[in-house]
């Protein structure tokens, strides 16, 4: 069978199966975006390379929910609050004050919550700031690739208060050519669960009898008086 | 009501309808990364906003090729002179402004046999149109990657009047909707956008039969990623100062 095909075919095999997985875990987690927006809280998303793509997934999103925040490495960097080098060097993961730093570059809130993307979960400066948000009080959620997390010993989940499986296979591959692994699925399924999370989000508002303050794609014309009418009451804390 | 199993059974549509329409366009896209890998040439990605994620799936990854170079948004601050209020002025955003890629472009090493992949759902802003156009001009194959839908319902935002896939020497449609979302409300925006995913699979698909055909060929050294140190890192040392 053509290999593209076959690609294709791994993915919509492992949307079932993540979904069976998930489904309730999804809602929760939806409930618990929900509430904290309700509150006037912001979702704080925190990854960094391929754990970033959930959250572009969900930050600032062409029909995705407004009140969400990416907390990056990148932008730290450019801000001058992290060495380009420590970044490559994986340097950076090793260096709890980074943590002190964050509220140098962005406006967090006592009401927001935060969502932390590590695939082995493992990463300490991560796993300190979950530790340390969820002393302050912050409702966190972790989103690991469970079994990787659980062959490595990962230690994020000790500090949230529920998590999302990135459904990979323990290397993450998906397809194998004459002995040759190739291709990966959990970003991808990673995205498609993000995606998933704006619907159950959407539906949380709906139920409250609220209007979901959804996003449009910045490129479509009018878009942007339409998405700063969202992001607007929140200044600085979103975008 | 939509819920999570809505968007799910979407998707699952559209990956259909994706591969199904875009099949050949896959195959003439592998079979150019093949030859451009083949004569030592490197993949170029450029996408700003969102689609940066096609880049970031298909790189430094175990089954990954490492002919991959990310042509990165942030390098017009760090390396080429852009002050970082301008880079991130809200009210003359970046990446629609024309004119200014040509900076990004110089900041990288570049051969005739390098190919360029540019990657924007609307393909209406000003940095990705001359990305695409510099590339063509020096010679180098285009692959664009896009939203059909979208691009053909807006106005381009670039003075030339040309939209990105005009620029492509190949044209995969991402088979997106206008707008990115999927999901009709009752308010004015649908919602759960599918460009993210669709440019995931259609990368990797295409890495894939890139790595089957190089297999096919007995081509020396494999340039894929396999997770042990010394051979990654002797792999990476092959396109030293160029991914």
């Amino acid at each position: 069978m053509d290999i593209k095909k076959q690609y294709f075919d791994a993915v919509k095999k492992r949307i079932e199966e993540a979904y069976d997985l998930q489904a309730e875990k999804l809602k929760t987690v939806a409930s618990m975006f929900g509430e904290c927006m309700e509150n006037g809280g912001v979702v704080q998303l925190v990854g960094y390379k391929h754990d970033e793509e959930f959250v572009n997934e969900l930050n600032y999103r062409a029909g995705g929910i407004a009140p969400y925040h990416a907390i990056k490495l990148k932008d730290m960097m450019l801000k001058g609050l992290i060495k380009a080098e420590d970044i490559e060097s994986g340097k950076v993961f090793e260096d709890y004050s980074l943590i002190d730093k964050i509220p140098q570059a962005y406006q967090l809130d006592s009401r927001d919550m935060y969502v932390i993307v590590d695939f082995y979960g493992n990463k300490p400066l991560f796993v300190e700031l979950a530790k340390r948000m969820k002393e302050e009080g912050h409702k966190v959620i972790g989103v690991v690739n469970k079994k990787t997390y659980d062959e490595k010993g990962g230690t994020l989940l000790d500090y949230c208060d529920e998590y999302l499986d990135m459904c990979g296979d323990t290397k993450d591959v998906a397809l194998d050519i004459d002995g040759i692994k190739v291709d990966q699925l959990s970003s991808t399924i990673t995205n498609i669960t993000a995606q998933e999370l704006t619907a159950e989000v959407y539906s949380y508002y709906v139920s409250r009898g609220k209007e979901a303050p959804v996003l449009l794609s910045a490129n479509i014309k009018g878009a942007d008086i339409h998405n700063n009418s969202l992001t607007d009451p929140y200044e600085r804390r979103v975008r | 009501m939509i819920e999570a199993k809505t968007f799910k059974e979407e998707i699952l549509n559209l990956l259909d309808v994706l591969y199904d329409s875009q099949k050949d366009n896959l195959e003439a896209v592998a079979v150019a990364f093949k030859e451009c890998i083949e004569k030592g040439g490197v993949i170029h990605v450029f996408g700003s906003g969102h689609s940066v994620g096609l880049g970031i799936d298909i790189k430094d990854r175990v089954g990954s090729l490492v002919p991959i170079h990310i042509m990165d948004m942030s390098d017009f601050v760090t390396k080429g002179g852009v002050p970082l209020e301008e880079f991130m002025d809200r009210k003359n955003i970046f990446e629609r402004r024309p004119n200014v890629a040509g900076k990004l472009y110089e900041l990288y090493e570049t051969k005739p046999e390098d190919i360029f992949v540019v990657i924007s759902n609307s393909g209406i802003n000003g940095i990705v149109i001359d990305i695409a156009s510099i590339a063509k001009n020096n010679g180098h194959k285009v692959v664009i990657i896009t939203s059909m839908k979208h691009t053909l319902a807006e106005e381009p935002r670039h003075p030339s009047g040309k939209k990105l896939y005009e620029f492509g020497d190949i044209v995969i449609d991402n088979c997106g909707p206008h707008g990115d979302a999927l999901i009709p409300t009752d308010g004015v925006a649908k919602v759960c956008s599918v460009s993210s995913i669709c440019n995931n699979c259609i990368a990797q698909s295409v890495a894939a039969r890139t790595i089957e055909m190089l297999i096919e060929d007995n081509y020396e050294p494999l340039p894929v990623l396999n997770g042990d140190e010394d051979h990654d890192s002797k792999i990476k040392e092959l396109y030293k100062g160029r991914i």
